[in-house]
């Protein structure tokens, strides 16, 4: 019965994340051609994803504690204790963006002798983790909102959700900065 | 006031540096079979739905072995019937999953006019091999570290997470690139 119980309630939603992971690999099965045009692209593509994946399910996790502890309620979200959650999630992002773009053209050069462009390699890294940070960090924003009214706890919708939509926004995020970086320089 | 945003940053950048170190690794075995995830995209549209789902079973898995022990129905035994039953639960989830989504993918990237050279059998094999080797590894490494960290004081609902993902990452693809060669494409 207890096995039962457990794939009822996590099977679904395996498979929904699982469904989400097809778009967010869709996009990237479009991007084909720019991953070939723009050497070391598809080396950053896991590290953004997980860095995304990491910093948002923290802040997820930490609001749900927050919500918990009674630091933020529905009427009252938009107080210091949550601005220096996303302070502290839009600088992280900010530094480790830095790095992925830093190893990635380091270790393409010493492993393949294949050297990208720096500047553009970092520039689309740092774009995608920012505007990925941008759109999660409201994302999660809205979906502790909705989560704190209907009077449920954050804990168990929140990682999921992200999980969902987070692998989505960052490939969207990665193939737009790209275009854009390639456009412009 | 709790919460402060150069805590959160000088407590979260260690870790995921370390993390996007090993991510680096799994971009660049991308890097490394690049030209057969060009010429079938297919298997670049099953990334991140091999890699998410391993992530997601290894985290529920974690998740629920850190709330056993916390609360004490768990026991830091590797002979411990609930965890074991835990543990087979997973990979049968596992199972089912992966098979559920490699059928999925396969139909909404013909039907999506994506270029196929690969037979429906071949896809699934190549999906559930490597899926279920990934979730069997990433399930017991899930157990290793819920109790490893528990032992030594830590709360596993901290490190789990990470750890399984990340490595569930480089394994993914490796495991990829590797039954994709064992079916002969």
């Amino acid at each position: 019965m207890y096995a039962k119980k457990m794939l009822k309630q996590s099977l679904p939603l395996l498979i929904f994340c699982g469904l989400g992971g097809i778009v967010a690999g869709s996009t990237l099965g479009v991007m084909t051609e720019i991953i070939q045009n723009i050497p070391g692209l598809i080396v950053v593509i896991p590290a953004i994803i997980a860095l995304r994946g990491n910093i948002s399910t923290a802040f997820g996790s930490r609001l749900g504690s927050a919500y918990h502890l009674g630091i933020i309620h529905s009427e009252n979200m938009w107080n210091d204790e949550l601005k220096q959650n996303i302070i502290g999630s839009l600088v992280l992002s900010f530094f480790i963006s830095i790095i992925i773009g830093i190893l990635a053209y380091v270790t393409t050069i010493l492993l393949f002798d294949v050297h990208p462009d720096p500047f553009k390699l970092i520039s689309i890294v740092l774009l995608a983790g920012v505007i990925s940070a941008i759109i999660l960090t409201m994302m999660t924003i809205v979906i502790i909102y909705i989560v704190f009214k209907r009077g449920y706890d954050p804990d168990n919708i929140t990682g999921p959700a992200l999980a969902t939509f987070g692998d989505i926004v960052t490939m969207f995020s990665i193939f737009g900065s790209a275009i854009l970086v390639e456009v412009i320089i | 006031m709790i919460y402060n945003w150069k805590k959160i940053v000088r407590f979260g950048l260690p870790l995921l540096t370390l993390c996007i170190f090993i991510e680096i690794f799994a971009g660049q075995m991308l890097h490394l079979g690049q030209k057969t995830l060009i010429v079938f995209p297919i298997f670049l549209i099953s990334i991140p739905v091999m890699n998410g789902v391993g992530g997601n079973i290894g985290s529920i898995l974690g998740a629920r072995l850190a709330s056993g022990l916390h609360v004490g129905y768990i026991n830091l035994d590797i002979k411990d019937k609930e965890m074991r039953e835990n543990l087979i639960i997973a990979i049968l989830m596992g199972i089912i999953t992966y098979s559920i989504l490699a059928i999925l993918i396969y139909y909404i990237a013909s039907f999506g006019g994506v270029q196929m050279d690969i037979g429906l059998i071949e896809f699934i094999s190549v999906i559930i091999g490597a899926g279920v080797l990934l979730v069997c590894v990433i399930s017991l490494v899930s157990v290793f570290t819920a109790f490893w960290s528990f032992k030594k004081g830590l709360d596993p609902d901290d490190i789990v997470a990470p750890v399984v993902t990340t490595i569930g990452d480089t394994l993914g693809i490796m495991l990829l690139f590797f039954f994709i060669g064992a079916v002969g494409i």
